[in-house]
């Protein structure tokens, strides 16, 4: 093989590398492994391995970046497949957001998604600690605007007003806030899989 | 006037009609996003077979068309569920290759599939001899 061609795969592996950084370590050299004899097969299927016939291989491979993404999307299915934890969910997220456009903009809704699910969550275990001041407080200002605040319980008692719930900011604090994090936990995941599915094989073109 | 409406009109009906055509084109994706997974393990079932093998016996057994970005991450991800197994093995070609197998949860995932596959192909063949046999009259 001449050195052009050896230079070229190891460009396009460690490009690949560093879009996969934040995988297993192990997981990462078997892919690297897997591909680079991938590529020497198909090289080499006139014989000699060419420039020529890596340059093929790899435009068949598409960008390491638009490789890495599939790689990094696959494993977030296989982990959520092992375990939900929106943590294992949010780091997966966070490299895949470093790799593609579309894997930024599901990590921002899942952020939204969790963190608005923490705060009701939050809500409900705060009242049992601020009986007299969490809740949902609705007051009726001079002009008759209605308004309505989410309150954690800090600080005192709100001159006016009064609190709709009372001790039902429990139950519907934990059920709206585990319904959030479900929620977007599935839609993290269903992202993953239309992603996935975009790069699907079509029907052989007729010869 | 008209000629306007006529423009707006025929906008409308091409929108439709392309519509139509995407639904149609995404339904036979997600056919044959569905049948990958299948293709795959049948592809395994007789012997061990390294990536380069798998993707050719893909193109030429069937008519899908899979590239290494759907393949590669696909195998790894039935490895990480349990369904293959994996082993390097040297080869004459002077590198070694990585030889993907069937676990025994691969085999038996892989034959519940066929069998689902067998008796829903054949039921929907059933229903649509009908139509199958009328478009080959127009043709």
């Amino acid at each position: 093989m001449c050195d052009e061609a050896q230079q070229r795969i190891e460009a396009y592996l460690s490009r690949l590398q560093k879009r996969l950084r934040g995988l297993n370590r192990e997981d990462v050299h078997e892919i690297l492994e897997e591909l680079r004899s991938h590529i020497l097969d198909k090289a080499a299927a006139g014989g000699e391995v060419t420039a020529a016939g890596v340059d093929g291989a790899l435009a068949a491979m598409g960008s390491p970046e638009g490789l890495a993404s599939e790689y990094v999307a696959d494993n977030l299915l296989t982990r959520a497949a092992v375990s939900r934890s929106p943590l294992r969910v949010l780091d997966s997220l966070f490299r895949w957001a470093s790799l593609s456009v579309a894997g930024f903009f599901v990590l921002v809704g899942s952020i939204l998604g969790y963190v608005l699910g923490a705060i009701f969550i939050l809500w409900a275990a705060l009242k049992p600690l601020h009986p007299r001041t969490a809740g949902l407080w609705v007051s009726r200002d001079s002009t008759g605007e209605l308004t309505l605040s989410l309150r954690l319980g800090f600080g005192s008692v709100p001159a006016v007003g009064r609190d709709v719930l009372g001790w039902w900011v429990v139950p519907i604090g934990l059920l709206v806030g585990w319904g959030l994090v479900l929620l977007t936990t599935r839609f993290a995941l269903w992202c993953a899989r239309e992603y996935r599915r975009m790069h699907l094989p079509r029907r052989v073109e007729a010869h | 006037m008209t000629t306007s409406y006529l423009v707006i009109h025929s906008m409308l009906v091409k929108q439709d009609r392309s519509r139509e055509q995407e639904s149609g084109d995404k339904w036979e994706v997600q056919l044959r996003k569905g049948c990958l997974e299948l293709a795959i393990l049948a592809a395994l079932w007789d012997e061990r077979r390294y990536g380069l093998e798998i993707l050719r016996r893909l193109e030429s057994d069937s008519d899908l068309i899979v590239s290494e970005g759907t393949v590669y991450p696909l195998l790894s991800r039935l490895k990480a569920l349990g369904l293959l197994r994996s082993e390097w093995v040297e080869s004459d070609a002077g590198h070694p290759r990585k030889y993907y197998a069937l676990t025994p949860a691969g085999k038996q995932r892989a034959a519940a599939m066929a069998a689902i596959w067998a008796q829903f192909s054949s039921s929907m063949s059933t229903l649509l001899g009908p139509l199958t046999k009328g478009s080959r009259s127009h043709v």
